[in-house]
C-alpha cells in the first residue's frame, strides 16, 4: 500500500487521564500510594461499604483549575457530579463518580509543534534550522472524576482460575482532558501529548509518570478523503501507555481503516484495543453493544460552586507556563524560538538548560550543548534529563574550560559522554586523560615547525599568496598535536612562520 | 413489673431522675430492657441481640453516674437501632439476605454521637428489607407485628424501631426515613416519630436507600423525649457532604406549651372525606379542635401538586437506589452465590437469590427510568416536579407556621393484607412523601384511637425549623391523654 | 424487562418477568400522570437546599487496617478480594 497520507487524512481526538497530584483521594481521605500491598491504601468509603459518602478534596478541585487556566479554558462557576453506573469488580460501588453534563473545565486550547513537512505552507518562511511550525489545538473540556482499583489477572491467583482485586487505586482523582478532533498525524497527537505532559508537570497538576500509570491516553480515529469536510466513523483505541504507543497504534488503525475502506467495507464504530508486541489493533466492544450508563446527578453531592475570587487566587499563584517560559527564554539568553522551543518541551530540560546558562555564563553554548549533543542521546537511549549521570554544574564547567581555551571542542566532546553516563569533574577527567589543550608557544611552535618542514609545496603556495591551503595546515597541526593544540595559537604560529 | 420496668415505661424524664438519685442503677434499666425483649420476642421487633456489649455499656454508665459524672441526659438509656445503621463490630443487615452477615468495620456518625452520650444500644430492630415498603414484611427475620394488635402490621420501614418503643423495650429508638419510613410505623404503633429537615441528622453510616429524601430520626413516647435525642444527634458532620452547616439547636428547653398565636394551615387536597378512615378523620378534626381551643390560628392552605407526590417519589427514590444498591455484587462484603460459573453468572446470581422481591422491584424501576431514552421522560420531569411541590409548601408556609394531617389514611392493616399489590402499598403513603421532597421536618404523635388501634397526627414544618413543630406537638400532649394510652398486652 | 434486568444484573425467571413487567407497567401507568404538567424552565431540585457542595482539606487519614478491609470477603487471597476471572478491560 503506498503512503496513506497521499490521499488520506486523519481526524484524531485524544482522551487523557491524568492522575493530580493529591495526598488523599478524590472522595475519601485515604493516602494516595503507589505499590502498596493489595488494600493496603484504602478507607471504608473505597470499599463501598454500605452507608459511607464522598466528600470532594479541595486540592484536587484547585489542580482542575490550575490546568484550565493554563489552557486557556473557562473555569465553570457550577459543576456538577453524576454518576456513571456500570458494573465491574474494580468499580466498587457499582457506579463511578464523574462529571457529564457540566464538567468543571470547558473549551481550551494549547499550542504544539507541528513537522514542517506536513505543513509545506509554511516550510518557505521557516528560517534556517528551523523544521517545526506552531499549531493550536482545542480543548473540548476537562473533567474531575475517580479512578477505578485494580483487576490482577495473574496465573498465581488461585490457580489462574480467579482475579484479584485491589481497590489501592479506586478513588484516586483523575482529571480526563478532552481534546477538540483537531489532530492530524500520529506526531501530532504524540506532541499533544508531550505538551500537554509538560504543561501538567510544570503547574505540579500531576506527575503525569505514564509507567506508574498515571498518565493515560485513549485515541479516538478516523479517515477521511483529503478534502472531505465530513468526519468518517470513528474508533476510539483504550490505554494507550505510552507515546510510541500512541503513535503506533494510531498509524495501525488508520491503515486498517483505510484498508478497509479501499475494499469497499466500512469501518464500524467501536472501542478497540492495542497490541503492541503484535502492532495490531483489535475490536474489543461494538457500539451497538455499549453499556447504558444512566447517568445521573450524585445525590451524595451537591453542585460544585468555584466563586471568581477563588479562580483569581488561583491564577496568581501559577507557576511559569511551558509557553511563557519558551518565549522568557528568546528574549532573556537571545535564543531562537527553535531553541527555546526545543528547550522548554519538559520542566526538567528546560530547569537544566536555565541552570546550566547561569552557572557557566555562556546561554549560547549551553543551548548548543543541549540541543545538539544532550537530546540526541536522550533520544537513542529513550531517557528523561534526570535519568542521566549529567548535572548542569558539570556541563557549565565542561564550557567553561572550552571558553578558557583549556579545551577545545573536539576534547571536550570526547569528555561529554563520560559525564553523561557516569558523571564526574570535567577538569579532572581532562587532566586524567591528557586532553588539556597545548597554548604554550614552544610546543605550538614545535607542531606547527614539523607540518611546515613537511608540506614544503603547500607554503610556497601560501607564500605566493594564495591561503586556501592555510585550512589544510591548521588540520595537521591539530591532527599532530591529537586534537589538544589550542587552534587561535595554531593560527597565528602558522601565519607568522609561513609569512614571516 | 419491677422497678426498673416501671420506670423503662416512663418518660426520659422519669428515667433520668431515677438514675441520678440512685433508685436504679442504668444496668438494671437495660437488664429490664432485655428482659421486655424476650417477654415480647414474638413481636420480631428487636431481631439482633447485643446483650454483652449493651451489659458493658450500662456497667460504664451505672459507674460514671454514680460517680456524679453522667455524660448526658441520655447516659444509661437504653435505645434501639434500626438495623440500616451501622455499628463497629456490629452486625447492620438491613434485614436483606444479601447483608445476612454483614459486620460493620466502622461507626455511624449518630451511633459516635449515642456513646458520646452514654446512651445504650440494646439491639437492632426489625424493617423491610434496605427500607422498602410501609409494613415491615419484606424482611429475612419475618414480619414484625403490632403490640397493638399482633395480627396487624406495625407500619414500616422503620416498624421495628416503632413497635420496641410501644411494646416498652426501650424508651427511645432510631430510624431512617425517606418517604414517611418513620412516621407512618409511628402513627400505627402509637408512639411518637420525628423526621428532622434534610441535613439535620449526618446519613453516615446509614445504609442509603434514596440519599436525596433519607434521614435518620428518632422514636419516644414523648415529643420532648424525641427532642432530646434528637439534640444529641444531629448537627453538622463534615463527612456527609449533605449535612447542613448548623450546630444542632437546642429545643427541648424551648418546648412551653404554648401554641396561642402560631397559625396552623390545612391543606385541603389532604382532609379529604375519600380515601381516608372515617375514625382516622374523626380523630385529627378533634386534635384541631383542642389546638384551636389552646389558641392556635387555623387557615386554609393548598398544595395543588399533592395529586402528583407519589409518582415523583417513587421514580426519584427507585432511580436513586438502582445505584446506591449497586454495590451488593457479593465481591467485597455479603452473600455471594455458590458455583458461578464465571463473573456475570456470579453478579446475577448473588444479587438476585439475596435481593427479596420488592427490592427487585424498585431497582427494576429505577434502572429503567434512568435508561438511555426515558431519563428526561422520567427522572428528569421527577426532579422538575419535584421543585413544584416545593414550591407548593414555599407558598403555603407564607400564610402559616405549621401544616397539620394525618400521618396515615388509614390504622394498621393486616399482615398480608396489601403485600399482593405494590401500588396501593405506595399510595397509602401519601401524607408522608411530600415532606421528604421538600426537605421538611415532619412529627407523627399519637391523636387516639379508633377502633382500638392508634391514628396518628403528622405535623409539617418549615425547612430547619423543627422548633414550631415540636412546640405544637408537644402542648397537644400536654393537653390530651393519648401518648399515655399504652398496647392491651404491654399494659 | 429483558434488558433493564440484565443492566441491573438480576437474574429473573420467567415468571418473575411476567410478575414484574406487570407491576412496574401498572406503576408506570400511575406515573403517566406527571405528563400532564407543564414543566417547561422549572429548574429541577436534586435537595431542598441551596448549598454548595463542602470541600474537605486533602489530609491523608491513615489507611484502614487491611485485614479489617477485607474482614467480610466472601473469598479472598491475602489482603485481595477474589472474583471469577476478569476477561476483557472496562474503560
Amino acid at each position: 500500500m503506498t503512503d496513506w497520507r497521499d490521499r488520506y487524512e486523519l481526524v484524531i481526538g485524544l482522551e487523557v487521564h491524568t492522575h493530580l497530584k493529591t495526598a488523599s483521594k478524590l472522595f475519601s481521605p485515604a493516602p494516595v500510594r503507589y505499590g502498596d500491598a493489595p488494600n493496603h491504601a484504602v478507607h471504608p468509603i473505597d470499599l463501598a461499604l454500605p452507608g459511607v459518602l464522598p466528600v470532594l478534596n479541595e486540592r484536587a478541585v484547585e489542580l482542575a483549575i490550575r490546568l484550565g487556566l493554563a489552557i486557556h479554558a473557562t473555569v465553570n462557576p457550577v459543576s456538577v457530579f453524576a454518576r456513571k453506573n456500570y458494573f465491574y469488580p474494580d468499580l466498587p460501588k457499582g457506579y463511578q463518580i464523574s462529571q457529564y453534563e457540566d464538567p468543571i473545565v470547558s473549551g481550551g486550547w494549547l499550542e504544539i509543534d507541528v513537522a514542517l513537512d506536513v505543513a509545506p505552507n509554511v516550510a518557505l518562511n521557516a528560517k534556517r534550522g528551523e523544521t517545526t511550525t506552531r499549531r493550536r489545538i482545542g480543548i473540548t473540556r476537562a473533567h474531575l472524576e475517580e479512578d477505578a482499583g485494580k483487576s490482577i489477572h495473574d496465573d498465581a491467583v488461585a490457580g489462574g482460575s480467579d482475579s484479584a482485586i485491589d481497590l489501592n487505586r479506586a478513588g484516586v482523582p483523575l482529571l480526563e482532558i478532552v481534546s477538540e478532533p483537531d489532530l492530524r498525524t500520529p506526531e501530532e497527537a504524540s506532541s499533544y501529548l508531550r505538551t500537554l505532559r509538560a504543561i501538567l508537570r510544570a503547574l505540579e497538576v500531576s506527575d503525569a509518570d505514564m509507567e506508574k500509570g498515571q498518565f493515560r491516553c485513549d485515541a479516538n480515529v478516523s479517515v477521511r478523503l483529503k478534502g472531505e469536510t465530513a468526519f468518517g466513523t470513528r474508533t476510539e483505541i483504550k490505554n494507550l501507555n505510552s507515546f510510541a504507543h500512541v503513535e503506533d497504534a494510531i498509524e495501525v488503525e488508520a491503515v486498517r481503516q483505510i484498508e478497509l475502506i479501499e475494499d469497499g467495507k466500512s469501518v464500524v464504530q467501536a472501542t478497540m484495543g492495542y497490541d503492541p508486541d503484535r502492532r495490531r489493533t483489535h475490536v474489543q466492544r461494538l457500539k451497538e453493544n455499549a453499556d447504558d450508563y444512566r447517568y445521573f446527578p450524585d445525590p451524595d453531592l451537591i453542585e460544585l460552586r468555584i466563586d471568581p475570587a477563588r479562580i483569581e487566587s488561583v491564577r496568581a499563584s501559577l507557576p511559569e507556563l511551558p509557553d511563557q517560559r519558551r518565549a522568557r527564554f528568546e528574549s532573556e539568553y537571545a535564543l531562537s524560538p527553535y531553541e527555546a522551543g526545543l528547550l522548554t518541551t519538559s520542566r526538567t530540560l528546560a530547569d537544566f538548560f536555565e541552570a546550566t546558562a547561569r552557572a557557566s555564563g555562556s546561554p549560547k553554548a549551553a543551548s548548543n550543548w543541549i540541543i545538539r549533543d544532550l537530546l540526541r542521546v536522550l533520544k537513542e537511549r529513550d531517557l528523561e534529563v534526570e535519568q542521566t549521570a549529567l548535572s548542569p554544574d558539570m556541563l557549565a564547567s565542561l564550557i567553561r574550560l572550552v571558553d578558557a581555551g583549556r579545551l577545545t571542542a573536539r576534547s571536550a566532546a570526547e569528555i561529554f559522554p563520560t559525564l553523561v553516563a557516569e558523571g564526574g569533574d570535567p577538569e579532572r577527567l581532562m587532566v586524567e586523560r591528557g586532553l588539556e589543550a597545548v597554548s604554550d608557544s614552544g610546543s605550538i611552535d614545535r607542531f606547527v615547525d614539523q607540518v611546515i618542514a613537511a608540506h614544503p609545496d603547500v607554503v610556497a603556495q601560501i607564500r605566493s599568496g594564495d591561503d586556501k591551503p592555510l585550512n589544510f595546515l591548521m588540520g595537521q597541526v591539530m591532527k599532530a598535536s591529537q586534537g589538544k593544540a589550542e587552534p587561535g595559537s595554531v593560527r597565528k604560529a602558522l601565519a607568522q612562520k609561513i609569512r614571516g | 413489673m419491677s422497678q426498673a420496668e416501671t420506670i423503662l415505661s416512663g418518660s426520659l424524664q422519669h428515667q433520668r431522675e431515677a438514675l441520678d438519685r440512685s433508685e436504679i442503677t442504668a444496668s438494671d434499666l437495660v437488664q429490664a430492657s432485655l428482659a421486655r425483649m424476650d417477654r415480647h420476642a414474638h413481636l420480631t421487633a428487636v431481631v439482633t441481640r447485643q446483650d454483652e456489649a449493651a451489659l458493658r455499656d450500662a456497667e460504664a454508665a451505672s459507674r460514671r453516674i454514680a460517680a456524679g459524672a453522667a455524660r448526658s441526659l441520655l447516659d444509661g438509656i437504653p435505645v434501639v437501632l434500626k438495623h440500616n445503621i451501622v455499628q463497629q463490630g456490629q452486625l447492620a443487615t438491613c434485614a436483606a439476605r444479601i447483608l445476612e452477615n454483614f459486620v460493620s468495620p466502622y461507626d455511624a456518625t449518630v451511633v459516635e454521637r449515642l456513646r458520646a452520650a452514654g446512651a445504650v444500644v440494646v439491639g437492632r430492630a426489625n424493617m423491610d428489607e434496605f427500607a422498602m415498603g410501609s409494613s415491615t414484611e419484606s424482611s429475612i427475620y419475618g414480619p414484625c407485628r403490632n403490640p397493638w394488635d399482633p395480627a396487624r402490621s406495625c407500619g414500616g420501614s422503620s416498624g421495628g424501631s416503632a413497635a420496641a418503643v410501644a411494646a416498652g423495650i426501650a424508651p427511645l429508638a432510631l430510624g431512617s426515613d425517606t418517604g414517611g419510613s418513620i412516621r407512618q410505623p409511628a402513627s400505627f404503633c402509637g408512639v411518637v416519630g420525628f423526621k428532622p429537615s434534610y441535613g439535620r441528622v449526618s446519613r453516615w453510616g446509614l445504609v442509603a436507600f434514596a440519599s436525596s429524601l433519607d434521614q435518620i430520626g428518632p422514636f419516644a413516647r414523648r415529643v420532648s423525649d424525641c427532642a432530646v435525642l434528637f439534640e444529641q444527634i444531629a448537627g453538622h458532620d463534615e463527612r456527609d457532604s449533605t449535612s447542613l452547616p448548623q450546630p444542632a439547636p437546642k429545643l427541648r428547653e424551648r418546648l412551653d406549651g404554648d401554641v396561642a398565636g402560631m397559625t396552623i394551615g390545612l391543606p385541603k387536597e389532604y382532609l379529604v372525606e375519600q380515601g381516608v378512615d372515617p375514625g382516622v378523620l374523626a380523630r385529627v378534626r378533634e386534635a384541631i379542635a383542642v389546638l384551636e381551643g389552646a389558641g392556635a390560628k387555623f387557615v386554609e392552605v393548598s398544595l395543588p401538586h399533592t395529586a402528583h407526590t407519589i409518582a415523583t417519589y417513587y421514580l426519584i427514590a427507585t432511580a436513586e437506589a438502582s445505584s446506591n444498591l449497586a454495590r451488593f455484587d457479593g465481591i467485597r462484603y455479603g452473600r455471594r452465590a455458590k458455583d458461578a460459573v464465571d463473573l456475570e453468572d456470579l453478579y446475577r446470581r448473588s444479587r438476585s437469590e439475596g435481593f427479596g422481591a420488592e427490592v427487585k422491584r424498585r431497582i427494576l424501576l429505577g434502572t429503567y427510568v434512568l435508561s438511555a431514552g426515558y431519563y428526561d421522560a422520567y427522572y428528569g420531569k421527577a426532579q422538575r416536579v419535584r421543585t413544584l411541590i416545593r414550591r407548593d409548601f414555599e407558598l403555603a408556609f407564607a400564610s402559616c407556621d405549621v401544616i397539620l394531617t394525618p400521618t396515615a389514611p388509614e390504622t394498621a392493616f393486616r399482615l398480608g393484607e396489601k403485600s399482593g399489590d405494590p401500588l396501593a402499598m405506595y399510595l397509602s403513603d401519601v401524607y408522608t412523601v411530600s415532606a421528604n421532597l421538600a426537605g421538611l421536618p415532619a412529627l407523627s404523635l399519637p391523636c387516639g384511637l379508633s377502633n382500638g388501634l392508634p391514628v396518628g397526627l403528622q405535623l409539617l414544618g418549615k425547612p430547619m425549623d423543627e422548633l414550631s413543630i415540636l412546640r405544637v406537638g408537644d402542648a397537644f400532649e400536654r393537653l390530651t391523654p393519648h401518648h399515655r394510652l399504652t398496647p392491651p398486652e404491654v399494659a | 424487562m429483558a434488558r433493564v434486568a440484565a443492566l441491573a444484573r438480576l437474574a429473573l425467571s420467567p415468571v418473575e418477568i411476567e410478575a414484574m413487567t406487570r407491576d412496574l407497567e401498572q406503576i408506570l401507568t400511575h406515573v403517566a400522570s406527571l405528563d400532564a404538567l407543564d414543566t417547561r424552565g422549572v429548574p429541577p431540585t436534586l435537595h431542598g437546599f441551596d448549598l454548595p457542595t463542602p470541600l474537605r482539606p486533602d489530609r491523608p487519614a491513615p489507611a484502614m487496617d487491611p485485614e479489617l478491609a477485607v474482614s467480610n470477603a466472601p473469598a479472598r487471597q491475602g489482603t485481595a478480594f477474589l472474583v471469577p476471572k476478569v476477561l476483557e478491560e472496562e474503560g
